[in-house]
């Protein structure tokens, strides 16, 4: 079990002053344990901001969130998260970067390994285990991001855009194997992104949000059927639906 | 792989043809007819003092004199930079509280503090050694304090999401995520310590470097003065490279290339 549950929740930039500036307005949300939840919506519609505060890394001025019952409060191991920027340690080779998590907790160096070669291979980087990040592809840099969230075997993964800054064919193949390592794990995803397409192959729930002050629109169930392939983003089935929520979002 | 070694032995070779012609205008200066070698000595003069220094043995005394100060300075000047550098860059409270203090009393030369110093604890040892202290000191922390506030704020939250505590991310993000600038601040530091090394020794020393440019002055041997001024920096050349090669094996993560 790890359900998140966002309840009534509102939040003002410089609440009680006079340039407050409402950026979330009546949120009610419910992500259920395993599932792969998209939260779409132009810039600026506060998904960002709602995505960092189920992380811990700030609070709501009103309303609350819960993981499993427990009001989220603060930033913890089981809420990982994966930044539209680069985060990967530059100081570190790749395979200490998957192994990160779990030497804080002082994990042995057999344990490490063992997550490492779990991970790195996982996330398609074999061969790499020694290079120093500045060596990697921004692709795969993302992989390092995203592996090392997973080895540090997290209840719930948050995602803020992290495809946004690759190109097109790398962006595909990345979503396609994340999908896999999503059914190998079956750890609820809350994933963040402009990019409709995006969010309906990935998700079974998308989110449509409205801009200024973010508020929810439209929560859209998607049936297709799983596993995803590429080609489904061509089918009819998937293009009724990317044109009902293209109708929603502001442009 | 070829380019590369290309570009270091271009490297060398244009360093050297810099150096090699400030010599020859020197030695072609010098050489004129009308030069006084008491005021512009030639260069086998100056090789003359250097061997005669060095024969009576005041040149090594010198040196060492000179390089204890340095290294005793240094390092705890450094030291107490580091660790008042990482708690002002990290921690807010502490910031508030020694930041005001420190950038007042940073832009004092720490030879504005040799009058006082002398009337507290005379002219020993402990005296010079202070000075360099403080000179190595001040501008170190600044460049801590760059390092830590300069750390990306998110490979602190990628971090702090996977469970590091507050410590924890000092030790393991902060810190090696500043060493680049912690590195800058020591060789800065070490340019410090020169300066004020023999402006030290120049005012109040019975041995050192700045005691020999003294002596120089005062029996009139501008060929020791110039000796000791090449000696000066190649020493303080040397170190730097020494610490340049430190910093190029404990940082070959960063992608700067010097």
């Amino acid at each position: 079990m790890s359900e998140i549950v966002v309840d009534n929740l509102s939040h003002t930039f410089g609440k009680n002053t006079d340039d407050a500036l409402t950026v979330l307005r009546d949120i009610d949300l419910t992500f259920a344990s395993g599932s792969f939840n998209t939260i779409v919506g132009t810039s600026g519609c506060g998904k960002s901001t709602l995505l960092k505060m189920m992380a811990g890394l700030f609070e709501p001025s009103d309303g609350r969130m819960t993981l499993d019952g427990e009001v989220i409060r603060g930033t913890d191991r089981r809420r990982g998260m994966v930044f539209q920027q680069d985060a990967v340690f530059p100081w570190m080779t790749l395979a200490k970067n998957i192994s990160y998590g779990p030497r804080l907790r002082g994990a042995s160096r057999k344990e490490q390994a063992e997550i490492e070669a779990r991970w790195i291979e996982l996330v398609g980087l074999k061969g790499f285990e020694n290079r120093w990040p500045r060596e990697l592809s921004g692709g795969m840099r993302k992989r390092v991001d995203i592996g090392r969230v997973y080895a540090n075997d997290p209840d719930v993964l948050l995602m803020d855009e992290p495809f946004g800054a690759l190109d097109a064919q790398t962006k595909e193949r990345m979503q396609a194997e994340l999908l896999d390592i999503w059914t190998i794990t079956k750890k609820t995803v809350v994933f963040v992104t402009h990019d409709l397409e995006e969010a309906i192959f990935l998700s079974d729930k998308v989110i449509v949000m409205s801009a200024r002050p973010g508020r929810i629109r439209h929560i859209e169930e998607i049936s297709l059927p799983r596993p995803r392939s590429g080609e489904m983003r061509l089918t009819d089935d998937f293009i009724q639906v990317k044109r009902k929520l293209w109708g929603m979002l502001e442009h | 792989m070829k380019r590369f070694a290309f570009l270091i032995s271009g490297r060398v070779i244009l360093g050297a043809a810099s150096v090699a012609a400030v010599l020859l205008s020197y030695s072609w200066v010098t050489g004129q007819p009308d030069n006084n070698p008491a005021l512009l000595p030639p260069i086998p003069h100056i090789g003359e003092a250097f061997v005669v220094n060095v024969t009576r043995g005041t040149l090594i005394d010198a040196l060492g004199a000179s390089l204890y100060r340095i290294s005793m300075g240094f390092a705890i000047g450094t030291s107490c930079a580091l660790v008042l550098g990482c708690l002002i860059g990290w921690y807010k409270t502490i910031e508030y509280l020694l930041d005001p203090l420190i950038e007042a009393v940073r832009p004092i030369p720490p030879l504005a503090y040799i009058p006082i110093v002398i009337i507290w604890f005379g002219i020993e040892e402990f005296s010079r050694v202070l000075l360099i202290s403080i000179a190595c000191f001040m501008v170190c922390v600044v460049n801590v304090v760059a390092g830590m506030k300069n750390v990306p704020q998110v490979y602190v939250d990628a971090a702090s999401t996977m469970g590091a505590t507050r410590f924890q991310i000092f030790r393991t993000i902060a810190i090696p995520a500043a060493t680049p600038f912690i590195f800058t601040g020591f060789r800065i530091a070490l340019a410090a310590a020169w300066t004020t090394l023999v402006a030290a020794e120049l005012i109040a020393a019975p041995s050192g470097l700045g005691f020999l440019l003294q002596e120089g002055r005062r029996y009139f041997l501008t060929d020791q003065v110039m000796m000791i001024i090449v000696i000066i920096g190649a020493c303080a050349f040397t170190m730097d490279r020494t610490f340049r090669w430190i910093q190029a094996r404990l940082t070959t993560w960063s992608e700067a290339r010097e």
